[in-house]
């Protein structure tokens, strides 16, 4: 029996419209969807003030009345740093910053972690041992500490280096969480029958294992996302972020560093209340998919 | 003299869905020293009358009416404070083996022990001697009592759960599918230990099971559930010589019979109905080889047909 | 005796991994453009003493030989001299490990209490207003940058409120008067000290066992020996603590294992941020003084630190569950 393409896409969608629907019920989730969009527009903002006068870009903007440290202003929404800067762009800027940091160090290492689940959850035996034997040693290592390490040896950090490393690290957690889901999908029967059926070993992974894991990944990406924005904002706290982009971590390593700390609030509680208000929005969001996915943990 | 007597109980699930009305005017007694039997499909209500029974119902259960008389106690108004004392100690559960019913982490001798000292003013070492008699009681070695539940074969738990349920001397015992998920060889060990324990204790007892043939052999008197309906109730051999409701007539048509000529095996046809809306009236009229027009109306009344002999049903017989 | 054996596997995995970890950071560093002696002298030195460190590095020997040399270097102590102290690395090492492992072994253990008593009461008492508030608290901590939250906590309750120092492990006047001072106050003074970063780190760690054995309690308050309880005619408390929550924690108890890394990450901020002498702010320091022996050394430490941490929660879940055969 023929299906048509229309009704074979409405079919598809349903699934994905239901889940969208009950996503839609759930306060938190919708509270996360609603942070990220404001981010997301206040990034896409950021690069307006420079162009509306050239001391509000963000790393070497000077404005020339202001020496140094100032406090809230009419000009300066956030006050100035302690070089004359202004704190307000610097802030969205570190916006742009986090959700690229964010989102492409996440993806990386999901994309990583799934295909490292797929293969060694799939063909099993020696290839699984080695790639889960990998995953065991990269998960004892202490992230941030290592990442101190590498730092040191590099010598220079940029925001792609940091991405990289992030990414290079973080599959770990991913990729064991997949295999043990792959596992239990291969023994099922339409895997049992497509295999029969002489269906080939990327066809079985890409047709029939992939669909299903794909909510899972997604899912680990966006708590990867909370994670990479941590851990980018602890290094360039720590003074090992990239000295070519202003984040939110550095803004914050500034205020520290230059003694600011405890005398200008204005300074300290903005680029933090941004971190934890994107890292939480994240965490809402992958909490909302989670009940979706894994309906148990959903009340009654 | 009347252990249990249940009357017109009547309990709702409230979910986001509506009300699933999962027992809807059930009425039956037990006498002291007896065993009933409940037998049904899954999910016609049978484990739910046992756990109404106790008060140990989900918190959007409700019991909207009716009345469970235990030992001359009304059941239905009493609030978990003061169910605690009855349980266990009134009335006791044996439960499933199967199911995870024994905690993982404890010993079991502790999580009999437990029981009884809640119950029962003894000290610790008194109480692990009972535990030594329980066990020699089920056919356990009492060594053994020290060890926790992963350490049991599948027959082994089933006997521990049963001298837990034995522990504090109970007045009336509910064995919830005591033998389900057992092999056959140990089903048949379980159900003759428990039929002996019942004779030697006089225990009074409700046997509930979805296999028919189970509990002929171990009860006295046997209820039929349907979708949250009792359809037939009557002593057993009253019930297999001349089952009264066409539910019951099917379920004896469904099973096979060494003796006697080989016939066609004749299934119940449909499905057990949804109890979020169940049918109008009769509520296994849509299966019933013999509706009328009266069955999709009026529901029938649980009338005395013959002596301790119940149905529903407006065709009765026949 | 099954559990020695268990530690003794154990121990030996453990060595492999630093065995592991330690090639890894000596290829990660002579895999970098320049001059690998200059990962051991620094131009400060004086000619004595790199003509010593070039002998016992083998500097001027082929890579294969100075790992060699290094390893066994590594087993007696010998990670180089510090380029910024012109000391002997371990010896520095030596008296900062006491403070990490101060700061670390009481974070997670109190952590790990009172997430698992907070979890059990507020899963218990669904839908209340105490779960509510712990959730969300749970989160909010959770998400929040740690180091963010340190200097908050040292801005109102050193600066504004002055209730505890700001930073640092002791105060210099107390200990340098140690015959005027009573024992008792030296230990007062430490714990001062400690109170901050221990509350910090601790409310940072605390608030993903709390939300983990919540979840955890939820699904356990769903299984049959529940209803058994309850059916024994138990009364509530025995049942939330004794059955439900004895296996509640079971889950908890592995994701300290697993987690006890994201701990350590979290631990290095936390002294970091409070100046507390640990390994964990001397690998920051060494690192941003380009010290590579320190910052070399510091790590490894820290390392080894850590697979022990991770073996003594394994060996606590084995302890708990009696399922497990070891």
């Amino acid at each position: 029996m023929e299906i048509s393409r229309k009704k074979k896409w409405e079919i598809m969608t349903r699934g994905m419209k239901n889940n969208w629907n009950f996503f839609r019920k759930n306060k938190l989730g919708m509270a996360g969807i609603v942070i990220l969009v404001f981010f997301l527009i206040v990034a896409l903002l950021s690069p307006i003030p420079p162009l509306i006068d050239e001391m509000y870009v963000p790393l070497t903007g000077v404005d020339e009345n202001i020496i140094g440290f100032s406090s809230p202003s009419l000009k300066h929404p956030l006050g100035t740093d302690y070089v004359g800067r202004d704190l307000m762009s610097q802030l969205m800027h570190g916006t742009v910053i986090a959700l690229m940091v964010g989102i492409t160090a996440a993806f990386m290492s999901v994309v990583i972690g799934t295909v490292a689940g797929l293969v060694s959850g799939y063909y099993g035996k020696t290839i699984d041992m080695f790639i889960s034997r990998f995953e065991d040693i990269i998960l004892t290592l202490p992230g941030l500490p290592l990442l101190i390490i590498v730092a040191s040896a590099v010598g220079k950090m940029s925001v792609w280096n940091i991405v990289i490393f992030i990414g290079a690290l973080g599959w770990a957690g991913t990729g064991k969480v997949i295999r043990s889901q792959v596992l239990s999908l291969r023994e099922r029967p339409y895997v049992e029958s497509a295999r029969i059926s002489g269906a080939s070993d990327a066809r079985i992974i890409f047709r029939h294992i992939a669909p299903n894991i794909l909510p899972l990944s997604f899912l680990y990406m966006t708590f990867g996302v909370t994670g990479a924005i941590l851990t980018e904002a602890s290094l360039s706290f720590i003074g090992l972020g990239d000295p070519n982009n202003v984040s939110w971590g550095m803004m914050l390593q500034w205020c520290f560093s230059t003694g600011y700390t405890f005398s200008a609030p204005f300074w300290l509680l903005p680029p933090g209340i941004c971190i934890t208000l994107l890292t939480m929005s994240f965490y809402f969001i992958g909490r909302a998919m989670d009940e979706i996915i894994n309906p148990r943990t959903r009340e009654r | 003299m009347d252990m249990i007597n249940v009357q017109n109980l009547k309990m709702y699930y409230k979910t986001q869905k509506g009300f699933v009305q999962a027992v809807e005017d059930v009425s039956f007694n037990i006498e002291k020293g007896e065993a009933m039997g409940l037998v049904g499909e899954s999910g016609c209500g049978k484990t739910t009358i046992g756990m109404c029974i106790m008060k140990l119902l989900a918190s959007n259960a409700q019991i909207l009416d009716g009345h469970i008389y235990f030992d001359n106690m009304d059941l239905v108004p009493k609030d978990e404070d003061e169910m605690r004392p009855i349980r266990w100690k009134g009335i006791s559960m044996i439960f499933q083996a199967a199911m995870n019913a024994l905690n993982p982490v404890i010993r079991i001798e502790d999580q009999i022990i437990e029981a009884i000292v809640t119950h029962d003013d003894v000290t610790k070492r008194e109480a692990q001697e009972r535990v030594a008699k329980l066990y020699q009681l089920v056919g356990i070695d009492p060594a053994r009592a020290r060890e926790y539940p992963h350490e049991y074969s599948g027959g082994m738990k089933q006997r521990a759960v049963i001298a837990m349920a034995l522990a504090c001397d109970p007045k009336f015992i509910i064995a919830d599918e005591p033998t389900t998920a057992l092999d056959v060889i140990v089903q048949d060990q379980i159900i003759t230990e428990i039929k002996k324990l019942q004779k030697k204790l006089h225990m009074t007892m409700m046997y509930i099971s979805h296999d028919i043939s189970v509990i002929a052999e171990s009860c006295d008197r046997i209820a039929v559930m349907y979708a949250g309906n009792i359809a037939e109730y009557a002593e057993a051999r009253s019930l297999f010589k001349h089952p009264l409701h066409p539910y019951t007539q099917g379920l004896m048509n469904s099973f096979p019979s060494i003796r006697g000529p080989r016939k066609k095996l004749i299934s119940i046809p449909g499905e057990p109905p949804q109890l979020i809306s169940p049918p109008s009236g009769c509520r296994f009229h849509p299966r019933c080889p013999r509706a009328k027009e009266i069955c999709t109306q009026v529901i029938p009344e649980f009338k005395e047909y013959e002596e301790k002999h119940f149905a529903a049903c407006h065709f009765a017989g026949g | 005796m099954d559990m020695k054996r268990f530690i003794i596997k154990r121990l030996a995995e453990i060595l492999i991994t630093m065995f592991i970890i330690i090639t890894l950071i000596f290829i990660l560093f002579r895999a970098m453009p320049g001059d690998p002696a200059s990962l051991m002298l620094s131009p400060r030195m004086t000619p004595e003493i790199k003509h010593i460190i070039r002998e016992r590095f083998g500097l001027d020997k082929p890579l294969y030989v100075q790992y060699l040399v290094y390893m066994r270097n590594l087993l007696h102590g010998q990670f180089g001299m510090s380029f910024y102290y012109n000391q002997d690395v371990y010896g520095i090492l030596r008296q900062k490990l006491p403070q990490t492992i101060l700061l670390f072994t009481s974070a997670t253990a109190l952590a790990y209490i009172v997430g698992i008593y907070l979890g059990r009461i507020i899963a218990w008492r669904r839908g209340s207003m105490l779960e509510y508030g712990a959730t969300v608290g749970g989160i909010l901590f959770y998400t929040m940058p740690i180091f963010w939250f340190g200097l908050i906590c040292i801005w109102v309750l050193s600066f504004k409120l002055d209730i505890f120092p700001i930073g640092g492990f002791k105060t210099p006047e107390i200990w340098m008067s140690t015959a005027n001072s009573s024992s008792l106050a030296l230990i007062f003074d430490i714990l001062r000290h400690l109170a901050l970063p221990l509350t910090c780190l601790t409310v940072w760690i605390f608030a993903g066992d709390m939300l983990l054995m919540r979840n955890s309690m939820l699904e356990t308050l769903r299984e049959d020996y529940i209803l058994t309880a309850r059916a024994k005619g138990l009364n509530e408390s025995t049942i939330r603590n004794k059955h439900a929550g004895r296996n509640a924690m079971l889950p908890v108890t592995t994701a300290i294992a697993l987690s006890m890394a994201d701990s350590f990450s979290g631990g290095v901020l936390t002294e970091t941020v409070f100046s507390w002498q640990g390994l964990g702010s001397t690998l920051v320091e060494a690192t941003l003084n380009y010290d590579y022996p320190l910052a070399q050394g510091a790590f490894i430490l820290l390392a080894a630190v850590l697979l022990l941490a991770v073996l003594a929660a394994d060996i606590l879940y084995v302890y708990l569950d009696p399922r497990i055969k070891y």
